[in-house]
């Protein structure tokens, strides 16, 4: 199949993004269904607090989104957004300015990112086993030493000092930031198309003189990094800080980026449809409310959309790879 | 006289017990296209291998461009000028044709700006250049395979590679495909490029080829231009003169018919319309040429690829095989041509690879019985001389012909009545390949139809009761076997008379 | 000529005993230190709870290892178990079935949850992992909405709770089922056909189909029956709290995928065994209990097994890596002088 230059443009562009369009498609069904069905979902300001609720998880979906492009796995990313945000929040307490709290809940990030990266890429070992054993290890480390006590945040650090609503837009003015550096970054910087050769075929990629020991490392640093600034967006809004936070929130990023479309086996898959993925999911709760169906189905729900969408892929390679 | 891009001088390579070259020269000129030729097993693709860097020789010298060269890795050899072109492309098949060239071509430094206007314009430039109509913008996995070949030239030509290999390019293509691939080739040619091509399609080297080596056992046989040679005596200096080994005598009188294929064919593997019968005591071979079908034919009788088309007839009852507990139910055994990836399970013990084949005949009610393996093992490591120090000793501590005893045990213990065996010498020892080819004879005697698929046209010649020859996944002919060897090879190459069955 | 390389040990059989002997050893300090530390640790008692409160986890490990032998991986059986703990208390107090069917419900629900993991990973090929973490979601999820987060079911019969709370002949009234159940999987595993082609599965999946094994029903089986296990797993947890309730078995999945990895089982597959599970089991059970009587909070055991499954993992494959580089080094230091003073 040879697809010609003129029509290459639109249609190559609906065949090959296939995927994200179809994921587009869906949440502005459900957007739709929910303007028709249930109108009151579109108040500014409940919306603007569910956007602001998953700012943090955004974040992490684009991080883990480059983790599983470049076919790794990382699901102790819920344990490090603990560990991050208790660290900001004592030092925060202790009267650090904010901008040095930020650097160093990103710092606290990267360095667990890093032993992640370490113990896959240096050893390879398998990822999956790897941050496992991270995941619990950082968990129960987090609750020894804090003894499931809150933190106490200093006033001036909620909303960044800035009042709710402008904190608000702040944060997922920061968020959309970050996913569209992250996306523009995948498209046009070459390490991120180094991530996409490395998950393709790391043997085909050793080959073309890349180096995909560093490049696993660094998603997985990178994962930490955006981990501990999301815990960061996290903190500010809410006066403590639990140290049971980001429970789960690994599956819920991992699912975003399932659901997204890109390959779990790697090498496809963009932040856009990531974006969509995210936002696919986090419209589910609210529209069961609005729909007064029980949201105790959320977590159901969400499990078979990615079911749904990894059946999709399924059939999908099964098609091509025939 | 054109420069000598490169000089290759008495190369010798050896793999553990085989010596794969000896002492080989070669040479190729700028603006030439250099063919190379030889039988299955010759030598051609280890001299690639370090013609590439990808394998040091033991001993010789290389020459890249008027200086010798020494320790040549694959990067300086890139580096150098050689590219290779290999039958399966390994481009990243998620990624675009302009992003796959890009990746070969670019510096590896991470951060930097992608000009992806840039990247489209080289790759467009590039795949005009090689006359290709392939967009830059397509993703590599919807392209056909001749179509990734192209870009992989394209690769080749951006990073101004001097020295051009091309491993059997036209193998998959069609008709009009290849006519655009040699116009491709020759303008490489015109525009001071070596290219050493490989290939078993006669009529391809003498209309592109200037000059053209054959290697036969790891020596060159000779340098000859194109037009002072044809192809006769091409095809005798391919197969020798003489088969050198002695094989044990065909004893065995052929009984009744125990398989027989009427219009067998399989559209996902490419084998179309074949038609033979094989009776019991008797050794078939299939000869022809890597990719004529052959391991697919078998693995269609396997069940492992089912067959679309056409009939089975075990012992006059149509049957289908539909999966390989059919097959083993039926009486068919398959010995694998990937021993150490198919053949034995490498980590696990001898008796366990032995047995793995008769579970449920051996272990009625699924329970493992210790003493009823150890036993057969024994048996079979005594009746095949299997070297090793017991029934525990994983598989892969063995060497490469007793490996291949096992997986023949394996596949003995399942009592068949059809055994079909491929490539069962290959990457074996002298000592160990007469003993495999006595073992089979034996079988033969005791009343197994025996399939026979080897690229090594002695063994097919010498060990063979009929040879059937295949070509582009159709049987092409059924000779006799005492044929001799130019015989055999022009049909594999389809040269011949076609289809003289 | 080849001679048959009489030196080499078998690899295959070694390491697995191997790893199996440092665990027993392991174990063996473990007992000592806390037994020294801790005044009731050794006692017969003490020893019935570390069984009493493992079986659980000891059930869901032992169904995880034909799954991980065959080199898959099942992230699902602790949401499973949360799962057939809620459809079990419905059953019984809802729809009013006698507890042995309900139980016998249960066992079958877990089987069939198995059998959704099964044909998704073997009929459309789906990497396990995505798989199991789809219906990890899922069978939490419908738990959750079945019980809207908060019907607990209570109020088993003492005839129930029998099972999970009292002794039978000195000893758990579980521990005879578990003890069954482990005995049945060794038997399974080490002594049939099935375990010895979960095995070459994992091994060489190709391989296996070469030597015509059924490939795709023999890993459904194993995921079929580890659901069914966690079915079993969810009655017996049920009895020993005396209740049912949603979150049921969450983070199981973990604690039982780290014992089966520290009981010596490969996570590529091919290498493992059952009675390396239940050392796994019972390295991480003593941890916890006897980090308790030392007087130590209950998360330095988590912290621990975490750090361990780390080492677990690691030393295989640095000790490999090791060689490797040793091998290369030597390799890089003798041929150099070779090629350039070779050429005539």
């Amino acid at each position: 199949m040879k697809a010609d230059t003129p029509v290459a443009g639109i249609a190559g562009g609906l065949v090959r993004y296939s995927r994200e369009f179809s994921v587009a498609f869906a949440l502005l069904a459900v957007l739709g269904g929910l303007a028709v069905l249930a109108p009151s979902f579109y108040q500014p300001q409940p919306l603007l607090s569910l956007v602001t609720r998953e700012a943090p998880t955004l974040v992490i979906a684009c991080g883990m989104a480059l983790v599983i492009i470049g076919r790794q796995i990382d699901i102790s990313v819920g344990s490090q957004f603990a560990v991050c945000a208790v660290c900001a929040g004592v030092l925060a307490s202790m009267g650090w300015p904010t901008p040095v709290v930020l650097l160093a809940s990103i710092g606290c990030g990267v360095l667990m990112g890093s032993i992640n990266g370490l113990l896959v890429a240096g050893l390879g070992l398998p990822s999956i086993v790897v941050t496992l054993a991270t995941m619990v290890t950082w968990r129960e480390g987090l609750r020894w030493l804090r003894q499931g006590e809150f933190v106490n945040l200093p006033d001036g650090l909620q909303w960044f000092g800035l009042g709710q609503v402008a904190g608000q837009w702040s944060l997922v003015a920061t968020s959309l930031v970050i996913l569209v550096v992250i996306a523009l970054a995948m498209r046009r910087m070459a390490a991120g198309r180094f991530i996409y050769a490395v998950g393709a075929d790391a043997e085909a990629a050793r080959l073309a003189g890349l180096r995909p020991h560093w490049v696993t490392f660094a998603t997985f640093a990178l994962l930490g990094g955006l981990a501990g600034l999301a815990a960061m967006l996290n903190l500010v809004q809410s006066p403590q800080v639990d140290p049971k936070m980001g429970t789960g929130l690994e599956l819920k990023a991992i699912a975003a980026v399932v659901v997204g479309g890109v390959a779990i086996s790697g090498g496809r898959g963009n932040l856009w449809g990531v974006f969509a993925g995210l936002l696919l999911l986090a419209t589910v709760s609210p529209a069961l409310t609005h729909l007064r169906i029980e949201a105790y189905w959320e977590k159901a729900i969400q499990g078979t959309i990615i079911l749904l969408a990894v059946i999709a892929d399924g059939l999908r390679t099964r098609k091509t790879g025939a | 006289m054109p420069p000598h891009l490169l000089e290759l001088r008495n190369i010798t390579k050896s793999y553990l017990d085989v010596k794969a070259l000896r002492g080989v020269d070669f040479d190729l000129r700028a603006g030439e296209v250099h063919a190379l030729l030889g039988e299955n097993g010759a030598g051609k693709s280890t001299l690639i291998k370090v013609i590439t860097g990808a394998h040091a020789p033991d001993d010789g010298t290389i020459v890249i461009a008027g200086e010798t060269v020494s320790g040549l890795s694959p990067d300086a050899a890139r580096r150098l000028g050689v590219a290779c072109i290999y039958q399966q492309p390994a481009l990243f098949p998620a990624l675009t044709v302009a992003e796959n060239i890009a990746l070969r071509l670019e510096p590896a430094s991470g951060f930097r700006k992608v000009d992806w206007p840039a990247r489209r314009e080289r790759a467009a430039g590039l795949l005009t250049r090689i006359g290709a109509d392939i967009s830059p913008e397509t993703e590599v996995c919807r392209l056909s395979m001749p179509e990734q070949q192209l870009v992989e030239i394209a690769c080749a030509l951006g990073a101004g590679a001097r020295i051009v290999i091309m491993d059997e390019p036209t193998a998959s293509l069609t008709q009009k495909e290849q006519h655009l691939l040699f116009a491709v080739v020759s303008d490489l040619r015109d525009s001071g490029v070596g290219v050493i091509y490989i290939s078993h399609r006669l009529d391809e080297i003498f209309s592109l080829a200037d000059r053209v080596t054959v290697l036969r056992d790891g020596e060159s046989v000779g340098t000859n231009p194109v037009d002072e040679i044809n192809e006769s005596a091409l095809i005798q200096m391919m197969v020798g003169r003489e088969v050198a080994q002695i094989y044990p005598p065909s004893e065995s009188e052929p009984g009744e018919v125990v398989l027989s294929l009427r219009e067998v064919g399989c559209a996902a593997s490419g084998v179309k319309g074949v038609s033979f019968d094989v009776r019991a005591g008797e050794v078939f071979g299939l000869a022809g040429l890597v990719g004529a079908g052959r391991t697919e034919l078998a693995r269609i009788l396997f069940g492992l690829t089912p067959a679309d088309a056409g009939e089975i007839r075990l012992r006059d009852a149509v049957v289908t095989v539909h999966s390989p507990r059919d097959a083993v139910a039926r009486g068919i055994a398959y010995v694998p041509e990937d021993r150490r990836r198919h053949g034995v399970v490498l980590e696990m013990p001898i008796a366990q690879n032995m047995t793995m084949a008769v579970h449920r005949i051996l272990f009625p009610g699924s329970w493992l019985r210790f003493g009823a393996e150890r036993r057969l093992t024994l048996d079979y490591i005594r009746d095949l001389a299997v070297k090793a120090w017991g029934p525990e000793a994983p598989a892969g501590s063995l060497s490469g012909g007793n490996q291949q005893k096992v997986s023949l045990a394996r596949w003995l213990a399942t009592k068949p009545s059809v055994l079909i065996m491929d490539e069962p010498t290959q990457g074996v020892d002298v000592g160990a390949k007469s003993e495999i080819h006595r073992i089979v004879r034996g079988l033969a005697k005791k009343g197994l139809a025996v399939i026979l698929i080897s690229s090594d046209l002695p063994e097919v010649l010498g060990m063979s009761d009929r040879i059937g020859v295949m070509r582009g996944g159709r049987l092409t002919a059924v000779l006799p076997g005492k044929s001799s060897a130019s015989t055999v090879m022009a049909a594999a190459l389809g040269q011949a008379e076609k289809g003289a069955a | 000529m080849s001679s048959p390389a009489p030196a080499p040990l078998p690899k295959t059989r070694r390491v697995p005993w191997s790893h199996e002997a440092v665990l027993f050893l392991l174990l063996g300090m473990e007992w000592f230190y806390f037994n020294s530390v801790g005044a009731r640790f050794g006692s017969i008692d003490n020893t019935f709870d570390i069984l009493r409160h493992s079986v659980e986890i000891g059930l869901l490990a032992l169904a995880l290892t034909p799954i991980i032998l065959s080199g898959g991986i099942d992230l699902s059986v602790g949401s499973l178990l949360g799962l057939c703990a809620i459809v079990f208390g419905k059953l019984w107090r809802d729809a009013g079935v006698p507890i042995p069917v309900a139980a016998g419900c249960t066992v079958l629900l877990g089987a069939l949850a198995g059998g959704l993991n099964a044909t998704l990973i073997t009929w459309l090929r789906l990497p396990p992992l995505i798989v199991t973490l789809g219906t990890y979601s899922l069978f939490r999820g419908i738990a959750e909405a079945v019980t809207h987060g908060v019907d607990t079911f209570t109020n088993f019969p003492s005839s129930f709770l029998f099972l999970g709370q009292e002794r039978w002949m000195g000893m758990p009234a579980q521990a005879p089922i578990f003890i069954l159940v482990a005995v049945a999987m060794w038997l399974f595993v080490h002594r049939t056909t099935y375990g010895r082609s979960f095995r070459v599965i994992g091994y060489a999946p190709e391989g296996a189909a070469y030597a015509g094994i059924p490939v795709t029903r023999r890993l459904a089986l194993a995921y079929v029956l580890a659901g069914a296990i966690v079915g079993l797993a969810s009655i017996i947890y049920t009895a020993r709290l005396g209740q049912a309730r949603a979150d049921a078995g969450t983070g199981y999945e973990l604690l039982a995928i780290t014992a089966v990895v520290l009981g010596g089982t490969s996570i590529f597959g091919g290498i493992g065994s059952i009675h390396g599970t239940l050392l796994g089991v019972a390295a991480i059970a003593v941890l916890n209990n006897g980090l308790v009587h030392a007087r130590q909070p209950r998360e330095v055991a988590g912290l621990l097994t975490g750090a361990l499954l780390l080492i677990a993992l690691s030393m295989n494959t640095v000790t490999a890596k090791l060689s490797l580089w040793r091998q290369r080094r030597k390799a890089r230091a003798s041929p150099a002088p070779q090629p350039p003073s070779s050429s005539p």
